[in-house]
């Protein structure tokens, strides 16, 4: 498996990557913005694929959809696929309208056998239209359904477990999930198979006192760092990077924050192994 | 409550202009209230899709001030919901709602079609244009030519004095006073290298545009011209033509 500290691409940080090596192994980039005719993004992304591995991640699949997921959309995830030949393709653990509409937001899904089932067959047509196994992140959310059955942990090992499909778990979306719902970090964390987990991602969120909003614009704060441990514990090395989608700021401000992911990745499994 | 109904009932929840109560969300965490937790999807899916609005058309947000523009674009979010999967073409009805608006000021939609335009050249799809050696190459080879205009290549037409508003605000200048045009103008609008590109067009050049676009031959563009345009030197006039869209990379191969 590819380890290594990675960072997700922002256009705000393209002339850093093209001017000189930097401090990060791979880069995730959000499929979408990529899903293009053509012009500078596409150009730069050629340009920086040519010097780092990179992961793709994607915002509109809507896995979770019970019409069944959009073909046209798939065979452009799948051509940019071909043209970067990345590490994995992500998507995220949700739904994103219905009735031909978009809400250009990740809503939760209810945990039911009924939900399951839809995921389980999007996540198989996904599967054979990529030709590799999904890889799917669990997101934030700000409510849960009475017509829950399973905790969002027994859905995702389920899904895993009936797919073959991955998780990129997002410790940040474990935290705010976990206070806005009031469970336990340290059980969704228990709850994932080991073997599933193909990558992490670190972020920031805004506290508002009485919800916590995954905004990506803020620095990742030490609860999320405590989860991290947990999860090297858990799932040993996997790649981990920084996601950051609003108040970018300078690379080196970001590359700093990676490194503090290195230093607790190193101390945790040496003291794992020293044990 | 099974899953079609939840998540047509909850996108509707996100449509309507209010947040209310909802008995399908849970309220057992925190003693929040299922209107407290929806209205954070409520809000965010309206201040995102202002967002994508105010990055595009960047140009007509100025022009308009924060307080207008905004009123404008949450009209636009209530009444116009999203069917494509790429957020940034959320806007494309956008132009026209501004001109239906705005009635007694359509000088804003003609900006707001120019920053959409500009938008669209700028991720447009990738041809590769031709040069004077390939031209050259083409005319030795005897046979006739076709002039195809690259993917980016598109015209509108401004009534007024957009393009002096649009330059004013892109320098930080205060806009000029909007005026109609004593007769209507061609803008034409493309990518050159990774930028997208515009200008105004003469009337033989927006008629050549014209006749390139409806797949015309080189040969018969100029007939097309020698007839329109009897009183100008159209031989004279379509080799400077030539030379300068070779020049702006508007013409592919």
């Amino acid at each position: 498996m590819t380890s290594g500290f990675g960072l997700g691409l922002r256009t705000e940080h393209y002339n850093d990557f093209l001017a000189e090596p930097q401090s990060v192994d791979w880069l995730e980039v959000i499929s979408d913005n990529y899903m293009v005719d053509g012009g500078k993004p596409l150009a730069m992304l050629d340009q920086i694929r040519a010097n780092y591995p990179m992961a793709m991640h994607g915002v509109s699949m809507s896995i979770g959809s019970i019409k069944g997921l959009d073909t046209d959309y798939l065979a452009k995830l799948k051509k940019l696929e071909q043209r970067i030949e990345p590490m994995w393709v992500s998507d995220h653990l949700c739904w994103t309208g219905v009735h031909g509409r978009n809400m250009h937001d990740l809503l939760p899904l209810p945990y039911t056998d009924e939900a399951l089932q839809v995921v389980k067959r999007n996540v198989e047509h996904a599967q054979e239209v990529l030709q590799r196994p999904l890889v799917l992140e669990n997101v934030s959310s700000y409510v849960e359904y009475e017509s829950s059955e399973m905790t969002e942990w027994e859905f995702l090992a389920e899904v895993c477990q009936a797919t073959g499909c991955r998780l990129l778990l997002d410790l940040n979306n474990i935290y705010v999930s976990a206070f806005n719902h009031d469970f336990s970090a340290s059980s969704f964390i228990e709850g994932i198979p080991v073997d599933s987990v193909m990558q992490f991602h670190l972020a920031g969120h805004q506290d508002n006192g009485d919800i916590l909003v995954d905004t990506h614009d803020h620095p990742v704060c030490d609860g999320v760092w405590d989860i991290y441990r947990q999860a090297l514990l858990r799932f040993g090395y996997v790649p981990t990077m920084i996601e950051r989608d609003d108040k970018i700021p300078p690379l080196a401000e970001l590359i700093s924050e990676l490194d503090m992911a290195r230093a607790i990745a190193d101390d945790v499994l040496n003291k794992k192994i020293a044990l | 409550m099974k899953l079609a109904e939840l998540q047509t009932t909850f996108q509707h929840a996100l449509f309507d202009a209010e947040c209310t109560e909802a008995d399908w969300i849970s309220e057992s965490a925190r003693g929040l209230s299922s209107r407290y937790r929806l209205d954070v999807y409520h809000n965010a899916y309206r201040l995102r899709l202002i967002d994508v609005l105010l990055d595009t058309f960047e140009h007509t947000a100025i022009y308009l001030g924060d307080e207008w523009f905004n009123k404008l674009a949450a009209d636009y979010v209530q009444t116009h919901h999203s069917t494509y999967t790429n957020i940034g073409l959320y806007g494309r009805e956008f132009p026209d709602f501004i001109a239906e608006q705005l009635a007694d000021d359509l000088e804003v939609s003609e900006l707001a079609l120019m920053d959409w335009t500009l938008r669209r050249a700028f991720d447009g799809a990738d041809s590769t244009v031709m040069t004077l050696e390939d031209l050259q190459q083409l005319a030795s080879a005897g046979s006739s030519i076709g002039l195809q205009a690259v993917p980016t290549l598109t015209t509108c037409t401004q009534h007024f004095n957009t393009l002096d508003i649009w330059h004013a605000i892109n320098q930080d200048e205060t806009p000029p006073t909007v005026e109609p045009l004593p007769e209507p103008i061609e803008l034409l609008i493309w990518r050159k290298g990774h930028s997208p590109h515009f200008r105004s067009l003469s009337k033989i050049e927006s008629a050549a545009i014209t006749c390139i676009r409806s797949g015309e031959m080189l040969d018969a563009i100029g007939a097309i011209l020698e007839k329109d345009f009897p009183e100008d030197d159209v031989a004279t006039e379509f080799g400077v033509m030539l030379h300068r869209w070779l020049d702006d990379e508007i013409i592919s191969l």
